[in-house]
């Protein structure tokens, strides 16, 4: 495994009326574009080279009907059994609005692995409990999980197309309610473009409450995990403790922002923040992270199910260009926050962890409840309770990276007297769903969950 | 565990909100009767995501922690769809999510409600109806009851299944 061959951030297409253009964006790099024709709609494929790039040209021959010259896989990806054949959707000349209508249905052809006594597990996409939908297709070997397949986009809402034509201020709303579990993320990401698109730069105080929200985000993401990780290997102990800590973040949540999740939060609200509260609720969270994790560390058959459990393997997230929690537990520093002077000037240092394993994983996320309960502490010192307000933008392309509680993600737009004409959004799932069945191997179905919880990945975001 | 045990009852019960607290527990009264006396004391639901934003499943989550504590009240989210009474549906109906949503519809058993949970399903939040979209819940199930909200708070979603079991007729 060559570890310096470059990772794949984005890859996708946009509409230019007579023709076509790629567009990729590599680490370190400035996008790439491909000129390619409307009349021999293609192009040579990445899908060979990087695995992550499989879902990227997917998406972009259903969206714009592109072809990848050398793609080993062309199943339709976000168009599932009933979709009609030949409609792509993000080309200029199709109509946000068209009523699409069934078309007979056409079997989707599962990736399964054959053999004596091998059967297949189809799980979703409704599942057990309250949970996102998605479809998971395993190949067992009785308890042994020996291959998986992740199937998704059923939540696809059509959310891209949805922005053309609409304005900053018109699209932030749609922007907040992608995912709602980092929604301050990629508010923050549009506001970021904002600036960028006006020239000016977000007086301190006001980044430091942006800041500040996007910590709590995650903070209140980490405890939720904390208590649903135990809970799916049966300790539902952990689960009360932690979702009560979940709860009373999302509290503070609302105190400052009027709002559970931050919805708009970004863009609107002007109250004064009782910095006391802050503070006082700061400490408090400390305290109960560190009593958790004394707690926690002192069940040893709760560690017994989490120990080598779901390793995703440190080439295998190289490969795949995994970011976020995943990335982490398996010994790689990606955090955009580490390239921000605006985090690493205020001490800050991303957690890793080197076994990759479901534990791994457990223990990023405490030690990332600390750090962010740490930033916190710096960011109300700084904040002011003055959302930012987004000014007129100029015409042009412009992109933002944003770590949000999931990890990496990227927002591409292209402006147009004011107005979006492209909208491209990567939740940092999108990657991180196709490294998934790669952690399967070696496990037994039964800690599917267990390891699929402590990725804990969004649906919502990936399907868009 | 027995530092967990130690500190339980160091503890004890904590109050963080004292009228949200007053709230909750009118509220508790009222579902438990409702229940007790539509459905025999317990209620099941069957919770239906068809394409939200994944906020609506958290807050229906969050019903679960120690402040809310749904489960005492005798209401379960229940696995199976043949468990369920009543279907409970967030976000909007995605063209690919429509026939699995008919599919849970058709497994629960007669007689049966549906209640749609947050802006999405009644399209009024945000997010639009595009050509992935198919239209309202209401053009494609008979829908019971609606609980507005972007989302609803745990609290409103306990006062929206409060409102849904007093709309029931006796
Ligand atoms: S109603 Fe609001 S919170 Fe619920 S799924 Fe829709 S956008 Fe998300």
């Amino acid at each position: 495994m060559n570890e310096n061959k470059k990772r794949l951030i984005a890859r996708f297409a946009v509409d230019r009326g007579d023709r076509f253009e790629i567009l990729t964006r590599f680490e370190g790099e400035t996008i790439q574009r491909e000129r390619i024709e409307h009349q021999e709609a293609k192009a040579p494929s990445l899908m060979p080279r990087y695995p992550a790039a499989v879902w990227f040209e997917r998406k972009i021959m259903e969206d714009f009907g592109i072809r990848f010259e050398g793609a080993f896989d062309t199943r339709p990806l976000l168009h599932h059994e009933r979709w009609p054949e030949g409609v792509h959707p993000m080309r200029r000349d199709f109509d946000p609005d068209t009523v699409l209508e069934e078309a007979p249905y056409r079997p989707y052809r599962y990736a399964t692995v054959g053999g004596e006594g091998v059967f297949e597990v189809a799980v979703g996409p409704i599942h057990a409990g309250i949970i996102e939908p998605g479809h998971f297709h395993f190949s067992q070997a009785g308890e042994d999980m020996l291959h998986q397949e992740v199937r998704h986009f059923y939540k696809y809402r059509g959310i891209e197309k949805s922005c053309e034509g609409k304005s900053l201020t018109e699209a932030a709303p749609i922007v907040a309610r992608i995912s709602g579990n980092e929604s301050v993320a990629a508010q923050i990401a549009l506001a970021r473009i904002a600036e960028r698109a006006s020239d000016t730069q977000t007086p301190t105080p006001q980044r430091a409450r942006q800041a500040l929200l996007l910590e709590l985000e995650r903070i209140i993401h980490h405890w939720t995990d904390l208590g649903f990780i135990p809970n799916d290997a049966g300790f539902a102990a952990a689960l009360a403790y932690a979702s009560a800590r979940a709860e009373e973040a999302r509290r503070l949540m609302a105190a400052l922002t009027g709002h559970r999740f931050g919805f708009d939060a970004i863009f609107s609200g002007t109250e004064d923040w009782d910095k006391a509260t802050i503070n006082a609720w700061i400490e408090r969270n400390f305290e109960a992270i560190e009593w958790f994790e004394s707690w926690i560390t002192d069940i040893p058959s709760l560690w017994d199910r989490m120990d080598t459990t779901g390793i995703l393997k440190r080439a295998e997230a190289l490969r795949y260009g995994c970011v976020g929690v995943m990335a982490r537990a398996s010994g790689l520093e990606r955090d955009v926050r580490m390239s921000d002077p605006f985090y690493t000037e205020r001490g800050f240092a991303a957690a890793l962890e080197e076994s990759g394993d479901v534990a791994a994983r457990f223990k990023i996320r405490i030690a990332e409840i600390k750090a962010s309960l740490e930033l916190m502490r710096r960011f109300a010192e700084e904040a002011e309770a003055e959302p930012y307000r987004i000014a007129e933008p100029r015409d042009g392309a412009y992109d933002a990276f944003v770590e949000s509680s999931l990890g990496e993600l990227y927002l591409y737009m292209e402006l147009e007297a004011g107005k979006i004409t492209r909208l491209f959004f990567r939740d940092p799932s999108f990657v991180n769903w196709q490294a998934l069945p790669t952690l399967m191997p070696g496990n037994i179905i039964a800690d599917f969950p267990l390891i699929n919880k402590s990725c804990d990945l969004s649906y919502a975001g990936n399907d868009l | 565990m027995f530092r967990y045990w130690q500190r339980r009852f160091k503890t004890g019960v904590l109050t963080e909100n004292p009228q949200l607290d007053e709230r909750l527990s009118d509220l508790r009264k009222r579902l438990k009767k409702g229940i007790a006396k539509h459905f025999a004391g317990s209620l099941a639901i069957r919770m239906v995501d068809s394409g939200s934003c994944n906020a609506c499943e958290a807050e229906c989550n969050a019903l679960s922690n120690p402040y809310y504590d749904l489960e005492r009240l005798g209401i379960r989210f229940v696995a199976s769809p043949r468990h369920a009474d009543v279907m409970l549906l967030s976000g909007v109906l995605t063209f690919n999510m429509l026939p699995h949503v008919l599919d849970a519809w058709e497994q629960i058993p007669e007689p049966k409600w549906c209640i749609t949970l947050g802006d999405c399903p009644v399209l009024q939040s945000p997010i639009e109806r595009t050509f992935a979209v198919k239209g309202p819940a209401g053009e494609h199930l008979p829908v019971a009851y609606h609980i507005p909200g972007c989302p609803p708070s745990p609290e409103a979603i306990l006062e929206g299944l409060v409102g849904f079991l007093e709309s029931m007729e006796d």
